[in-house]
């Protein structure tokens, strides 16, 4: 056989593109920031999964791991920022805090209790801060979704 | 060093009322005047033997029929740190007292000035720029008062909303109060040997340990 040829459904092909080249975007808003960057590093090294490049602009990033506390002030930069990313896009919410509003969540004047409230959330990683395993494990749970997501019939394809 | 820079104070500043105040916790202080706080100020940061060349904190707090501006000051030039209060009489509840700015003093009390404006509602005569430090511009309230009722809404955002709060369990801490018969005493559960596996419980002296 001179060329290669593969068989598969459009759907397969497209996902197995998207779930392994998510490219996750640099944000970060507290502590769990932090294992994030320790997640992205050598030792748990997210770029086994093809999800290490962390992009400096929204434009070019696929996901948004939304990382740490988020205050009502910084709530409307993070709709500005997703709107800024080009579909596909998914939505981590990392840590207590991005869930529902972490230890703020009743006396936190200045906190969002949980960032579901402004943008669509994918997958939840529970945590205060959630070690790097986690976060991998939510990455991961995220690339199951994604493989299983038909074109047609996606939130994403508005008018398909 | 309190009391003689009572003196100090009193003897270059007419008007100023200074008075040691002992703590009985913690360190010393020395209240004065607030109309007078930008010449005692003035006189701290250059007077021979003082020479207060730093300051380190300005914070207000919020008591119900006042609010006290308290700035801390540090010499790294005699090794001096000074804690410096003024009471600022509130005529109602959301009053705003007005106290001078000391950034043409201190450059350091330009953010630090911001954040007591954000948190506790002093405005600062003469600040170069007094905005909200931490709050965003248009929050409404000053969030440190005792008195403080967080707003309902912030650009279309549910500050505390109903469906995320778990209101049964709201006053967690008064629940706690009522279900416990002695609420300081410790259980020592994790100590008793049925809490761990098979030959991993600690020393028997150590798990017979009932409250202390």
């Amino acid at each position: 056989m001179q060329d290669g040829l593969v068989m598969m459904k459009l759907d397969d092909f497209l996902n197995w593109g998207r779930k392994n080249s998510l490219w996750p975007m640099t944000f970060g808003l507290a502590c769990c920031a932090i294992e994030m960057m320790a997640t992205g590093a050598a030792k748990y090294d997210l770029e086994r999964f093809g999800c290490g490049a962390f992009m400096a602009t929204p434009r070019r990033a696929d996901l948004m791991i939304v990382a740490g506390t988020v205050t009502l002030k910084m709530a409307t930069r993070i709709q500005t920022l997703y709107e800024q990313m080009p579909e596909p896009k998914y939505v981590i919410s990392m840590g207590s805090c991005a869930n529902k509003g972490g230890p703020y969540w009743q006396h936190g004047y200045h906190v969002l209790k949980g960032v579901d409230e402004i943008v669509p959330v994918d997958v939840y990683v529970p945590g205060c801060p959630p070690r790097p395993e986690s976060l991998i494990e939510g990455i991961m749970t995220l690339q199951k979704k994604i493989a299983n997501e038909r074109l047609v019939r996606d939130k994403w394809v508005k008018h398909a | 060093m309190h009391s003689e820079l009572v003196g100090k104070i009193n003897s270059a500043v007419s008007g100023a009322n200074a008075e040691h105040i002992a703590a009985e916790v913690g360190d010393d202080s020395i209240f004065v005047s607030s109309e007078k706080i930008l010449d005692v100020c003035k006189f701290l940061y250059s007077a021979a033997g003082n020479e207060f060349n730093v300051l380190q904190v300005v914070t207000g707090t919020d008591y119900d029929d006042r609010i006290e501006v308290s700035y801390i000051l540090a010499s790294f030039i005699n090794n001096l740190e000074l804690i410096l209060k003024t009471k600022l009489s509130k005529s109602s509840a959301d009053a705003t007292p007005e106290i001078d700015s000391v950034c043409e003093v201190w450059k350091s009390a330009d953010f630090l000035e911001r954040e007591t404006y954000d948190m506790v509602g002093v405005i600062f005569r003469n600040h170069p720029d007094l905005r909200r430090l931490l709050c965003p511009q248009d929050w409404e309230g000053w969030p440190l008062r005792k008195d403080y009722v967080v707003q309902k809404t912030y650009a279309g955002m549910e500050v505390n909303p109903e469906h995320k709060i778990n209101s049964a369990d709201i006053y967690f801490g008064e629940k706690m109060k009522q279900g416990a018969p002695e609420p300081k005493k410790v259980s020592y559960s994790w100590k008793k040997p049925e809490f761990y596996p098979e030959g991993a419980a600690p020393a028997a002296n150590k798990t017979t340990t009932e409250g202390e």
